[in-house]
């Protein structure tokens, strides 16, 4: 029991388990409703995928600022791919794309000796300012036929009723699970993020294992984005603006420290969850979309005082 | 003037660790100066100098670190070229300093298998043997004579000073390591957790490893040491037997800055 106390994401289970009982007997007829749970499952699974590659990058104690623009550039890349390939054909491509963007941000921050802060924010501008030039500024989403693809519908499309982007999502976290606790790599990932000299010390290749994280962030920052637009065909060039934050709010409220090596998947997707409930609650209440914003820098402030607390406490005892 | 270490230091024997003519700068600031120095299997070596003095840069190179800029180093015979952590830890280098080695935010059985992981096969897939990682942690914790009430799945960070320094050492042995630099192994420590950590290095050494000990303090390492090595500056001042020399003579080189003892040179 002790030990469960102790783990990061404890808070975050206490905070949706309350906004779950709480909007339960506020609003049955609403909260207990298949539309509310298909729009709640679906932004849940694109802020959830971002949130899971910023888990990684937070776990080495790095940040990745860029995966706003990231999950724009590549939506923008799959979509103008499709116009001339097939649908997996372009969605393969885009992932590379993916795969070089994480892989630029961590040579650049490794080779550099530079704050990743700096250079993901200089990521943030470029990628964004690559959407506009590429697509001068207007961007259609994808056409029918490439939604009806089976590709697409592999992603985008129902499985008994529930959305295959959320499963997708939840499949991934049970994998990325898997790998934090289960494998070497995840055991290298913890120490290189909780104390880099030590990790070094014992034989572990901390800029590998830095790099795979910045990879990984960018990479579920793509999928995130072919997920959200297999679904919804409506696009713009803002696409993705401010899911940084937002990807960082959901990674921290999970119970992940920003200082690194400590954290859960489980947390980050309980936190994704949590803010998507909020919001959705919110609106179908009637109050202005803007509070949402507010709601989030609050809940924040709530959540880390709490686990600082009550981490600090089970610490001394 | 320089005390040159005789050759044949233990009859017969080669050098397990052999350095000759090693420099190193850091930009201006000449760390270390024509270095050579001899390490031989089943020897406790003191390492000893004053705060600049090169102990320090002469240990990252042999933990593969950072390269000389010259000289040479050779490892049981074999000529080093390239120097990288993984390869000193191939080789069965594990150096043991104060600060670094452990986790805080992993448990007793993960920093024991860090970098180590014993894995299984799952469907091809290669994932942790978390019972043996468990076993062989709770072994090492009953052979070494830690705490009953630490569990292998506690935060590493539950332990003291001494304990963390004697887990150290523990992993770095049952790892069939072949040499332990020691970095101020007792820095810090309580009266009782120091002599532990010292029995252990003499045992270590009882068992055919070398073992490199690196202190301020020459009075603790001449109880303890077969040789001691002093650096001054980044050149070595003194290479000499205990028997050679008390610990008040070592002092007083270190003291003279390096310049023999009026008594003259000790030989080995």
């Amino acid at each position: 029991m002790h030990r469960f106390l102790r783990r990061p994401d404890v808070g975050i289970l206490i905070g949706c388990i309350c906004i779950f009982i709480l909007f339960s007997l506020w609003n049955p007829g609403q909260w207990f409703n298949w539309y509310t749970f298909i729009s709640i499952s679906r932004y849940t699974a694109i802020l959830g995928l971002l949130a899971i590659g910023q888990t990684f990058v937070i776990l080495v104690r790095e940040i990745d600022l860029s995966v706003g623009s990231v999950y724009g550039a590549v939506g923008v890349a799959f979509i103008g791919l499709e116009q001339q390939l097939s649908v997996p054909l372009s969605f393969l491509l885009a992932m590379i794309f993916a795969i070089m963007v994480g892989l630029l941000n961590a040579t650049i921050v490794i080779g550099g000796r530079l704050p990743s802060m700096i250079v993901t924010l200089g990521g943030l501008f470029f990628y964004r300012g690559l959407i506009y030039v590429s697509t001068h500024g207007a961007v259609r989403g994808p056409p029918q036929a490439a939604r009806q693809d089976w590709f697409a519908q592999l992603i985008g499309g129902h499985w008994f009723r529930v959305e295959n982007g959320f499963l997708w999502m939840l499949l991934l976290a049970g994998i990325c699970g898997a790998i934090l606790y289960q494998t070497p790599f995840g055991n290298h990932l913890f120490a290189s993020g909780g104390d880099p000299a030590s990790a070094e010390s014992q034989g572990i290749p901390v800029n590998r294992v830095r790099t795979w994280a910045f990879i990984l962030c960018s990479v579920f920052a793509g999928l995130s984005a072919v997920v959200t637009l297999t679904k919804d065909p409506q696009t713009n060039v803002s696409l993705g603006t401010g899911f940084e934050l937002e990807s960082i709010a959901a990674v921290v409220i999970g119970g992940t420290l920003l200082a690194g090596g400590r954290g859960t998947v489980l947390g980050t997707v309980l936190g994704s969850f949590f803010f998507t409930a909020v919001r959705s609650e919110m609106i179908a209440f009637g109050a202005p979309p803007s509070w949402y914003t507010s709601f989030v820098g609050i809940a924040l402030l709530l959540v880390v005082t709490v686990n600082t607390l009550l981490s600090k406490r089970l610490r001394s005892n | 003037m320089q005390i040159v270490p005789d050759s044949d230091h233990v009859p017969g024997s080669k050098p397990l660790i052999s350095v000759k003519d090693v420099c190193l700068s850091y930009g201006n600031f000449r760390a270390l100066t024509d270095i050579s120095v001899d390490f031989y299997a089943g020897e406790l070596v003191g390492l000893v100098g004053d705060n600049g003095a090169g102990k320090t840069t002469l240990i990252r190179i042999l933990s593969g670190i950072i390269p000389p800029d010259s000289g040479e180093v050779y490892f049981d015979g074999r000529r080093i070229t390239r120097f990288y952590p993984k390869l000193a830890i191939a080789l069965g280098v594990e150096s043991i300093q104060q600060a670094i080695g452990l986790c805080d935010n992993l448990s007793v059985a993960r920093n024991y298998f860090l970098g180590r992981e014993p894995v299984r096969q799952f469907f091809g897939i290669r994932i942790l043997d978390k019972k043996s990682m468990r076993d062989a942690s709770a072994k090492v914790i009953r052979d070494f004579g830690l705490r009953d009430s630490i569990d292998v799945e506690d935060d590493i960070s539950l332990l003291s000073g001494g304990e963390k320094q004697t887990f150290k050492i523990a992993r770095a042995v049952s790892f069939r390591n072949r040499v332990i630099i020691m970095d101020e192994p007792t820095n810090h420590l309580s009266v009782r957790e120091r002599g532990r950590v010292n029995e252990l290095a003499v045992q270590l050494k009882q068992q055919g490893l070398l073992v490199i000990y690196i202190t301020h303090d020459i009075f603790q390492i001449h109880r303890i040491a077969d040789r001691i090595v002093i650096l001054e500056n980044g050149r070595k001042v003194a290479d000499v037997s205990k028997i050679a020399m008390s610990a008040e003579g070592l002092e007083e080189i270190i003291r003279q800055g390096g310049r023999s003892p009026t008594s003259g040179p000790a030989e080995s």
